[in-house]
């Protein structure tokens, strides 16, 4: 059997008096979009920040194709790659040169990485332009691109299409839809459901900390003979 | 490239752009036309006032003054006869500052051993310090034809009019400076113990700004959770933010450094007595010193940067550092270090910038101890920092901001 993406295992996690997370268990196996899914505060972001090696483990044990969060992080960062909700780029650079900022980190041709991740980004001549000058949708897009563009075992995306107009939100779905392969796997959290139904083959419905559900969407759906997964996700938290 | 050199590259880069160099280019330029100005002053003092001479005496003496005057001045304007107020307007046009008058009865007055009067009818231009500077030299010329007449009339030498020369031994503490005043002494302090407080204030000043800057845009740009989850050691992310923010902030010094000198040295003629003056050997351990401190500094400055929201918070956080740059400035130039009274002296030395401050003085003083067990304590200082630094940077702080329980004691404090 295939090592999982990702392994998450009763993990905790504590904010001063904030108890953020209570023992979060899901795994992600290798070409599989998992999502989790839940309203703001419900925790999705401290276990997709703990997964990136950017929280410290509360309690319980998270793992990345089998390397310890905690233990083998530089591990961890060489098979992922982490898209934050609210990022942003080096705003005195170009879109080109934030690309090849990143591409430098990684092995193999940065040139090549550089050429695939403009294909992805997909801003024609403004690619030549700096980063202060895009809109945010523009900003996104290039991210995403940076971020996949190295082709990482796991793209771990936080709100991926958040604040985006219509037009932006379905490229970016559009391209992480055709991201997974093989051994590629993407982890993102939204709270729109339908984005995650579109482009999930699994996910976990995530409410004050705790996984409430998990599965394939049309399962949940079925699951509490709800019309969609907004009703399911009521129904599974009432 | 390896990362280290990329990350060093993306922070210098960062740190270079105008929003940062031009605050940084303004002050020295600012000091560079200051000291030109009051340069082109003293420039002035040198050059021989213009002035006119009105001699009405007939008499040997009347003619010595104006002989004297018109050895050291640029006479536009002279007549031995005439209404001193048109002949001003004459002096004046002709691009005169002065005309001095020498009345009848003058070389009389002399001859009976009483002083003689002269009149000096000034124009001044402009009430400025260059207005005023050459009432000072006709002054000065007026005092010189003194001379002149007394050296004439009691046929003494010139040494005669200043029969007694000092020869100074001054002590200090242990030491004995020997053909040295007070004054050459204090001409010594002002050049070697003002001058080197000063540019440590501002290489820990600009080194701390600088760091605190690169955090802070971090924040603002929301770029460093991306950074931090590349494959790096966050020790190296560190390393290129501490080097990447010292290079730019030594920069930055070196150019105040090189500016203040030079407005400094508009005022002095740069030569200063040599009564006290280090070696080589002092000025590496100056910069040994120096260097341990710049490190504690930007370590420290990094620290309080990972709490900093965005550039306006950071500049804010940068403000408890200036204060402990500030404190040894004038605590060395204002007083001596080693006088103060325990407790103040144990405050001071507790920061760890008082000890490159004060170390050019105990040096001078043959004080190693004190200069030694700074620089200890300053290594451990710095490395007390790093480590923090290193620590903050794998822990949760960085990506909260969370202050921990000082914050948690400030919020209660609020509420």
């Amino acid at each position: 059997m295939a090592e999982s993406a990702v392994t998450v295992s009763e993990l905790e996690k504590r904010y001063g008096d904030v108890q953020a997370l209570r023992g979060v268990s899901f795994s992600v196996e290798p070409g599989e979009i998992y999502g989790l899914v839940g309203p703001n505060g419900a925790g999705k972001s401290t276990t997709l920040r703990t997964l990136a090696t950017l929280l410290t483990v509360g309690g319980g044990d998270v793992s990345v194709f089998g390397a310890d969060v905690e233990s083998e992080p530089n591990e961890v960062r060489k098979r992922i790659r982490y898209l934050p909700e609210d990022a942003g780029s080096y705003d005195n650079l170009t879109g080109r040169q934030y690309l090849a900022f990143v591409a430098d980190f990684y092995g193999g041709d940065p040139d090549a990485l550089v050429e695939r991740g403009i294909e992805i980004a997909d801003l024609a001549d403004r690619i030549e332009s700096k980063t202060s000058e895009y809109s945010k949708g523009m900003t996104r897009k290039l991210l995403l691109a940076s971020t996949i563009m190295t082709e990482p075992d796991l793209a771990i995306l936080d709100e991926p299409t958040s604040g985006l107009d219509v037009e932006n939100a379905r490229a970016i779905r559009d391209i992480i839809k055709q991201f997974p392969g093989a051994n590629r796997s993407v982890l993102l959290s939204s709270h729109n459901m339908l984005e995650v139904e579109y482009l999930c083959d699994r996910i976990g419905l995530l409410n004050e900390g705790e996984i409430v559900a998990e599965g394939p969407p049309r399962e949940i759906i079925d699951r509490y003979d709800a019309e969609n997964l907004e009703e399911a996700f009521l129904e599974a938290v009432a | 490239m390896n990362q280290f050199w990329r990350l060093l590259w993306k922070e210098t880069r960062e740190l270079l752009r105008p929003r940062y160099l031009l605050p940084i280019l303004m002050i020295p330029i600012m000091f560079i036309a200051l000291g030109q100005g009051i340069g082109g002053i003293e420039d002035g003092v040198d050059d021989q006032p213009s002035i006119g001479i009105l001699n009405e005496d007939d008499g040997e003496y009347g003619d010595l003054v104006n002989a004297s005057l018109s050895q050291n001045t640029s006479v536009v304007y002279y007549a031995d006869s005439g209404d001193p107020a048109s002949a001003i307007e004459t002096v004046s046009e002709a691009g005169g500052d002065a005309l001095i008058v020498i009345p009848d009865g003058f070389s009389e007055r002399i001859r009976q051993r009483t002083a003689g009067s002269v009149g000096v009818h000034s124009v001044v231009r402009s009430l400025s310090l260059s207005g005023i500077t050459s009432s000072a030299q006709i002054d000065g010329q007026i005092q010189r034809a003194g001379t002149v007449l007394t050296l004439n009339v009691t046929g003494t030498t010139p040494a005669m009019l200043s029969p007694i020369r000092p020869e100074y031994t001054t002590y200090l503490e242990e030491r004995t400076l020997e053909n040295t005043s007070p004054g050459a002494l204090s001409g010594s302090f002002a050049t070697q113990f003002i001058f080197i407080p000063v540019v440590i204030m501002f290489v820990i000043i600009f080194s701390g700004q600088m760091v605190i800057n690169s955090m802070g845009a971090e924040k603002e740009n929301k770029t460093l959770e991306t950074l931090l989850t590349m494959p790096v050691k966050r020790s190296t992310i560190v390393a290129a933010k501490l080097i990447g923010s010292a290079s730019i902030g030594l920069l930055g010094a070196a150019l105040y450094t090189v500016s203040i000198y030079y407005y400094q040295s508009s005022f002095t003629d740069g030569a200063a007595s040599a009564a006290l003056s280090l070696g080589v050997v002092d000025y590496a351990i100056v910069g040994v010193s120096l260097f341990l401190s710049l490190v504690g500094v930007l370590a420290l400055a990094l620290i309080l940067g990972v709490f900093a929201g965005d550039r306006q918070g950071a500049q804010m956080l940068l403000f408890p550092i200036s204060i402990l740059a500030i404190v040894p400035m004038f605590a060395t130039m204002f007083t001596d270090v080693a006088q103060l009274s325990l407790p103040i002296r144990a405050i001071l030395l507790a920061i760890p910038f008082t000890h490159p401050a004060i170390a050019p003085k105990r040096l001078l003083l043959n004080d190693t101890t004190m200069v030694f067990g700074g620089i200890v304590y300053e290594a451990i200082f710095a490395a007390a920092m790093i480590w923090l630094a290193i620590r903050v940077f794998n822990s949760d702080r960085l990506i909260t901001g969370s202050s921990g329980r000082i914050g948690q004691w400030l919020s209660r404090l609020q509420q």
